[in-house]
Order: structure tokens, then C-alpha cells, then sequence
């Protein structure tokens, strides 16, 4: 399977990405902080990027509409913060709020990119925008009266950034962790990430997910072949949202604050130019490739920055950063169109 | 007196099948020179070669020599054609639909008045008071009164065509206009009005080159007419001896029949009925079919291109928007679904193989096993007690059958199909619809790009199934030959509507007034 999987750009960039890591070696940097850094990172956006796996393989383009999955997971943490439900126990909850929510939300997501067929990532980028507004409107009116999640001053509103320390920050990393050579190995984080990513590769053995696989593949024979086809479609829309609302609620436990109003706009370009990097060609993407595309993407973006402090003069550093990162996702998305064309 | 346009041993392959062979062709000035033929015997590629069309130039060029007035010339592109005096009216509309009806008639030859003091220049303003006029003239000399502001997407299909025509016989000079079925969309008024035009355009000493495959349309208005057939000039008429039943009779040819379906296995009970079924299917459109399908039979349905036989089934299947009734063992259809018609046994297999009828990156056992898994709920098992997967045992033995029963030549049940070859493509195709057991089978010409010995087999394949399983298969085809050999019955459609049911030992004449729908009873 990584030999099938593992084609050369990804090669280069991985090797590129060990150059990195000696770079960092040689400038005397912690190592094992920014391993054990890498690994965090790592699994607290993978589930995210995972969220581009399902529409991606219907044929339903890239996910660009990750914020609406975003926003339902963050409606589902502000009813657990709301509820004072902490640790383990208001983590899940949090997901199981955010159930309901992602279903509607992926629903009315999926009945407006019926009516882009074709031009679904375009559209997609678009409904990402104009949701955020919507639910900055919400977010300020919503009746929650949880002291530690409204403003602190005139205390009305949600605040843009709550903080879970009180509920369940970092359970997930916390759950089972262990020092390792000097080295933190987040487990919990690590077991449930690869359990959702092992739930979505099963998922894909099914028949419902083999459907959507082939549909991605081609419509028509979908269709010619007793598949309902809208059926199908509209599933996997809302399954990307679904894990999209679970994805975010992973990256709050571990970053330890609930961002709402503009938060959600950060992610969907992350996430998507992580499943570019990680090599997908057309729609065959899978859980391999979104999970190769995040370390690559997160860890390069990581290491990029504190290399480039420590040789260039610090001004340069997020410049040299955006584009190392953004010239690496060009080159991705490059051979794989050239691939295309073969 | 030199010919106008000469074209000497003028050949043309696409891969290894001739589209054109060894065509030796003369027009003189004036004259209207009718091609006809069957779908596929190089009408259209002539045309193409003749107007320098980059689908020529792109697949390979042509071979042999073209002239003009004894000069020999080379036609790279439409550009060069244009200056030559060549002119095009094509079978699907070039029009910009955004743009005014004078936009599109004068694209290209825009009077415009002098910015830099130089006439026509690239950069020149567009005389909007002279275009106008210009268009205007134009479309009166066709008989024609439209508005040259009129966005040309607000016009009828009719209309649309006189616009095309427009464009071309106002080019200056216009020396030979190629005509590519030109009437097909037209009403017969319309039609008549077109040929006086023509007329009149040779009078004026443009040559002209009609293809058509209406018939009666050739006998009057063409000087000359040569008969091509697989790519050959195989007859020419001029004068009286053009008569439609002799045209018809030459463009089919004789065929070498090799294997003849036996005894009819048809109970003669109406499995499947349409009643005024109309299908909006773009260039392939309906209008108003009745027939009825035999339980047991193998129904053929034909029709010269555009004249509605695809839409048939696809119509069926949901896949282009329909009116009409059709019943199912004497129940209406309430709703034309592809999955519910699957559920009651009504299957489909499309023409398009590579973009409708296989699964390209996946394996030769998952596309036999496809339609089975998914629709007809076969090869599947519980994981978990929960959730369907495939019963990859079940799958893999059933696909291991079907490969050795029906030769189908791949490295492995596991090489993707897209690797095949048509042929054994088909035969998946038809692997995976047996899977299925249908009670009616609509199949969309199922030889077409597949060789000789699978063409055999794919056919007895059909036949046999229909024996052995009473599947009741109505087949879809362009190709006579083949549906005269498998079939009890043969519908043959003429724009949109059922032009003759015929048995398939009707002669050659008969099927060739029935596709130019002017066949009638005795």
C-alpha cells in the first residue's frame, strides 16, 4: 500500500522536510520539543483534513466549506461549556451536540452544492465566507449565560475566545500520556485521531462507502447502475461536515480555547492544501495520503519558521515561512495536474 | 473546363479504421453536388478535410491532393479554407448564443471605420449602422425578417439555422459552400425556402457541396450525386437515374449475413408499451412514439443520427426529461428512475462505454460485480451484523466464471477495465448486466469500436442470454447489418417518430426509405 501510494513528489517533499529537521539539528535546536511538537500538531488537524476525504471521493470537489463543519463543532463545545460539562465527559458531549448540528448544517451545505455541479470548489470557498458572518451574528446574539464564555465587560455576547481549562482542555493529550526518551507522547490524541481515520477507511470497505467512491469516479454509471446518486452525494457532503465538526473540537482540546466569530476561516485553506501535499490525484484520495499530507504540511510549516529566525534576520522569517509552505503546495498541485494529463 | 474543386486519391484514417478512401471528387462552378450514406461513410470527414477542420490536422492529416481551379492547395486550417473561397454550414450549430444576430453574421468581416486612418483595421470602431443594414440584407435575400439585435439564443432552432447559413453566404467571395445536413432541423417550409436560396446561389456560380440524409431533398435540388459507403464512392447519378429507393438501396450496400437469430422466442404479450413517449433529448429528440415491446423478443431500433433512437431508453432511465406513457406489464410508470426501474428489472447499457458503461479504475471483478453489489443486493454479506460489505469470495468466484465464459481477455479478475480493449470492455459490460438476470435489457450499440470475432461473440452472447434467460432485449444500434441478424423485429425511427416496423429479411430499399421516413405500406 505505501509503495502505491508514495509517489515522487511526495518523496521530495518529505526529503525536503528532513532537511529541515537537520537544519534544526544543526542550529542546536531542542529536538525533542519540535518532534514532540510535530507529532501534536499533527494529529490535532489531522481529523480535519480527514473531512476532505469524503466529498473529495464523491466527486463533490474540495471541501472548502470546512468552516460550516467548523461552526457546528463550535456550537456543540459552546452547549457543553454552557452545560459547565468538563473533562472527558464534556469532550464527548461536545461531539454529541455537535451531531445534530453538522447534519443540518451539511444538509443545507450539500442542497446548495446541487446546484453548482462542476464548480463545487468555487462555490464551496464562497458558502466558507458567507457562513462566518451569519454566525458572528449568533455568537452575539445567542442566549448562553455561562460567566466564563461571555464577554467579561457589559457581558452579553460570546467572547472570541474561550478558554477550556476549566472543561476539557487538553483531555485528549493528557489521557494516557507518557514520556518517551525525553519526549511527550500525546496517546490519547494519537489513538482517537487514527480511530477516526481507521472508522473512515472502513467506512470506504462498505457498500454505501463504495458507492460514493465510484460516484466520485464516474456519475453516469452510477446512475445507470441503480445508485441514488443524489442520495449518496448529499452523505458525503455531510459526513465532511461532520467530521470537520469533529475535527475542530479535537484542535480546541489541544490548543485549549474555543475560537468563534472569525476562527473558522483559518482552517479550510490549511486543511485543504494539506491533502494537496499529501498527493492526491483527482479523486482518488485516501486516509494515507490525508494523513502524509498533514505531517508534511505541519511539520514543514513548524520548522520553517524558527529556521528562517535563526539564519535570516527574524523580520523575514513569516515571509520566508508563507512561501516555503505555499511554494510546496504549488509544486504538489503542479505534478499532480501534470500527472492528469499523462 | 477545370472543375472547380478537384480532390485526387483523398484519404483519411482515424487509428486503424479508413473514414475515407482513395476519394476522387470534382464540383464546377455552379454546381450542387449531393453526397448521401449512412452514418460513418465519410460525409462529415470529407467536409471536414475540405474546410480544414483541426480535428484533421489533429488525428493525423490527410492523404492525396486537393485543387482549386487546377491548382493544387493545402488546407491546414478554416482560416485557409475561408480565403479560399470556402464556406461551412455545420451539422451542430457554430453560433454564440450571447451575441446579436448581426454579431454572428458579420464575425469576422465587421465593416469599421478608420481609427488610424487605415481601412478594417484591427482596432478600427465597428460601423454598428452599416453591420446592421448588412445583416439585415442578408437575411432578406433568405426570406428572413429578424431583428439583427436579437440575441441569437432568444431564436428557434430554425431560425438559429438560417443565421448559420447567413453567415456563410455573405462571405465575400463565396466560391463553395459546404452544407452538412442543413435541413435536418428544419420544417418542411422551411426546408423549401432553404433549397430556392441555394438555387439561387448557384445561379450565381457558387458551387455547392449537400449532404443530407433526406433523400427527396438530394433528387431536387442536387445536379449530381455520388453515394459513398465505408469511406468509398461507390455509385454516382446524375439527372433522372437519381431516385431515392436507388440511393438508399446503394448507401446500405449488400451484407454478408453470418449468423441469423433462430425461431422467435417471443410469447407475443406486450411486455413494455409507449404511447406518444416523447424524450427531450438534445440532437436526438422523441416526438411522439408509440410501439410496443414483445415479452421474449429481441426488439432492433434504428435511425439515421438525430433521428431518435438514443432516446429511447435514456429517456427511460430519467436521463433527459419525457412525456408520454409508457407501461410496464400494463402498469404506468409513474416516475422514469433508473433505481426504481432496476428494482422492477429494466436495465440499460449505455453507448458511451468509457464514460457510462465501465468503471475504469477499478478492477475487471468489481465492475462485473457492480450493478449486482449495489442494486441488486448479490455478492454482499453483513460485517459486524451491521453494515453491507462485499462478500469478496462470492464476488471474486462469480467474476472468474464470467471471465472464462465469456472470454474476456485480461491479465487478471484483478487488472482495471479501463486497460482493456472495447471489446472485452463490452463483454464486462455485459457480465455485469447478467449478474442482474433483467427481465428487459435496453442495449446501446453494442459492437460499436470492437473487431470482427468479439463482434461474433458479443452478438451471440445477446442472443444467447435472450434464449436462455427470456430476457427481453431491445437493441439500440445504428448498424443494420447487425440488428437484422439478432433481431425478431426492427423499429426503424424518422425524426422523432416510428417510421416503419420491419422484419429483418425486408429488403435494402425498404430499410432505406423507412430511415428517410418515406416508407409506407405497399
Amino acid at each position: 500500500m505505501i509503495r502505491k501510494n508514495l509517489r515522487l513528489p511526495q518523496l521530495i517533499i518529505a526529503g525536503f522536510m528532513l532537511c529541515l529537521f537537520a537544519t534544526a539539528h544543526m542550529l542546536g535546536f531542542n529536538m525533542k520539543t519540535l518532534i514532540s511538537t510535530s507529532f501534536t500538531k499533527f494529529a490535532m488537524n489531522g481529523v480535519m483534513v480527514l473531512a476532505m476525504i469524503p466529498m473529495l471521493k464523491a466527486g463533490a470537489g474540495l471541501n472548502f466549506g470546512l468552516p460550516i463543519g467548523i461552526i457546528s463543532g463550535l456550537v456543540g463545545m459552546c452547549l457543553s461549556i454552557q452545560l459547565r460539562l468538563s473533562g472527558m465527559g464534556g469532550f464527548f458531549c461536545a461531539l454529541l451536540f455537535t451531531l445534530p448540528v453538522a447534519l443540518f448544517f451539511g444538509f443545507l451545505y450539500a442542497l446548495i452544492l446541487d446546484h453548482v455541479k462542476g464548480k463545487e470548489d468555487i462555490a464551496a470557498i464562497f458558502i466558507g465566507y458567507s457562513v462566518i458572518p451569519l454566525m458572528d451574528f449568533f455568537w452575539t446574539v445567542a442566549p448562553f449565560t455561562n460567566r466564563e464564555m461571555l464577554y467579561p465587560i457589559g457581558g452579553s455576547g460570546l467572547r472570541p475566545k474561550i478558554s477550556l481549562e476549566n472543561y476539557f482542555g487538553s483531555v485528549l493529550d493528557n489521557l494516557w500520556s507518557f514520556e518517551l526518551a525525553g519526549l511527550t507522547i500525546p496517546t490519547g490524541l494519537l489513538l482517537f485521531y487514527s480511530l477516526i481515520a481507521l472508522l473512515l477507511f472502513l467506512f470506504f470497505k462498505t457498500r454505501t462507502g463504495e458507492a460514493m467512491e465510484a460516484l466520485g469516479q464516474n456519475e453516469d454509471f452510477c446512475y445507470l447502475a441503480g445508485i441514488p446518486v443524489k442520495k449518496i452525494r448529499h452523505l458525503a457532503i455531510i459526513l465532511s461536515t461532520l467530521i470537520g465538526g469533529v475535527g475542530i473540537i479535537v484542535y480546541a482540546q489541544s490548543y485549549g480555547f474555543v475560537e468563534l466569530y472569525n476562527g473558522p476561516s483559518g482552517f479550510a485553506f490549511p486543511a485543504v492544501s494539506s491533502i494537496i501535499i499529501g498527493g492526491y490525484i483527482g479523486k482518488e484520495s485516501g486516509v494515507f495520503q490525508a494523513m502524509l499530507g498533514t505531517y508534511l504540511y505541519q511539520t514543514i510549516y513548524l520548522l520553517s519558521s524558527p529556521i528562517a529566525n535563526a539564519v535570516l534576520i527574524p523580520e523575514l522569517s513569516e515571509i520566508t515561512r508563507m512561501i516555503v509552505t505555499n511554494g510546496i503546495i504549488l509544486y504538489a498541485f503542479l505534478q499532480q495536474n501534470r500527472r492528469k494529463h499523462d | 473546363m477545370t472543375p472547380f474543386l478537384e480532390t485526387k486519391n483523398l484519404s483519411k484514417s482515424f487509428g486503424s479504421t479508413d473514414a475515407l478512401s482513395n476519394l476522387n471528387l470534382s464540383i464546377h462552378r455552379g454546381e450542387i453536388l449531393g453526397v448521401v450514406g449512412a452514418n460513418g461513410s465519410g460525409k462529415t470527414t470529407l467536409m471536414n478535410i475540405l474546410f480544414g477542420n483541426s480535428i484533421i490536422s489533429e488525428t493525423g492529416g490527410y492523404t492525396g491532393e486537393i485543387y482549386i481551379d487546377g491548382e493544387k492547395v493545402e488546407i491546414p486550417s478554416s482560416a485557409d479554407a475561408i480565403r479560399l473561397g470556402l464556406g461551412m454550414v455545420h451539422q451542430e450549430f457554430m453560433l454564440i448564443p450571447e451575441m446579436s444576430v448581426e454579431e454572428n453574421v458579420t464575425m469576422g468581416k465587421e465593416a469599421s471605420s478608420s481609427l488610424f486612418h487605415k481601412k478594417n483595421h484591427a482596432l478600427g470602431w465597428l460601423n454598428q449602422t452599416k453591420n446592421q443594414a448588412f445583416c439585415k440584407k442578408t437575411m432578406e435575400s433568405l426570406g428572413m425578417d429578424i431583428p439583427p439585435k436579437t440575441p441569437v439564443k432568444f431564436l428557434s432552432i430554425t431560425l438559429r439555422q438560417f443565421v448559420e447559413i447567413a453567415r456563410e453566404i455573405s462571405r465575400n467571395p463565396l466560391r463553395l459552400l459546404l452544407l452538412d445536413e442543413p435541413t435536418a432541423a428544419l420544417n418542411y417550409e422551411d426546408s423549401l425556402l432553404l433549397l430556392q436560396t441555394l438555387r439561387e446561389l448557384a445561379g450565381r456560380g457558387v458551387s455547392i457541396l449537400f449532404c443530407s440524409h433526406r433523400l427527396q431533398e438530394i433528387c431536387r435540388i442536387c445536379d449530381r450525386v455520388i453515394v459513398l459507403r465505408d469511406g468509398k464512392q461507390v455509385d454516382e447519378y446524375t439527372g433522372q437515374e437519381m431516385r431515392p429507393d436507388r440511393m438508399a438501396k446503394a448507401m446500405i450496400g449488400h451484407t454478408i449475413r453470418t449468423v441469423h437469430k433462430t425461431a422467435s422466442s417471443s410469447s407475443g404479450e406486450t411486455i413494455l408499451q409507449f404511447s406518444d413517449y416523447q424524450v427531450a433529448m438534445p440532437a436526438d429528440e422523441l416526438r411522439g412514439l408509440n410501439l410496443s415491446v414483445l415479452r421474449g423478443e429481441i426488439l432492433g431500433i434504428s435511425s439515421l443520427s438525430g433521428g431518435g433512437k438514443s432516446a429511447v431508453g435514456y429517456g427511460l432511465m430519467g436521463m433527459f426529461p419525457s412525456s408520454g406513457r409508457v407501461q410496464f406489464h400494463g402498469e404506468e410508470i409513474s416516475s422514469f428512475s433508473a433505481t426504481k426501474l432496476m428494482r422492477q428489472g429494466i436495465l440499460l447499457l449505455p453507448d458511451d462505454r468509457k464514460q457510462q458503461g465501465i468503471l475504469a479504475d477499478k478492477s475487471v471483478t468489481d465492475n462485473i460485480v457492480f450493478t449486482a453489489f449495489h442494486a441488486g443486493a448479490r455478492f454482499q454479506k453483513r460485517a459486524a451484523g451491521l453494515f453491507f460489505v462485499k462478500d469478496k469470495k462470492a464476488a471474486s468466484a462469480y467474476a472468474s466464471q464470467m471471465i472464462s465464459r465469456l472470454q474476456i481477455k485480461c491479465s487478471s479478475p484483478e487488472q482495471p477495465s479501463g486497460e482493456l480493449s472495447g471489446g472485452n470492455q463490452q463483454k464486462v459490460c455485459i457480465a455485469r448486466t447478467s449478474a442482474m438476470n433483467p427481465e428487459v435489457l435496453f442495449v446501446y450499440e453494442p459492437t460499436r469500436g470492437v473487431d470482427v470475432e468479439a463482434k461474433e461473440k458479443i452478438l451471440e452472447l445477446l442472443v444467447r442470454m435472450n434464449k436462455e434467460e427470456q430476457t427481453t432485449i431491445v437493441m439500440i444500434s445504428s448498424e443494420l447489418d447487425e440488428l437484422v441478424r439478432v433481431c425478431d423485429r426492427i423499429a426503424v425511427l424518422c425524426e422523432g417518430t416510428l417510421s416503419a416496423i420491419l422484419p429483418p429479411d425486408a429488403t435494402e430499399e425498404a430499410f432505406g426509405l423507412a430511415y428517410a421516413g418515406e416508407w409506407t405500406h405497399d
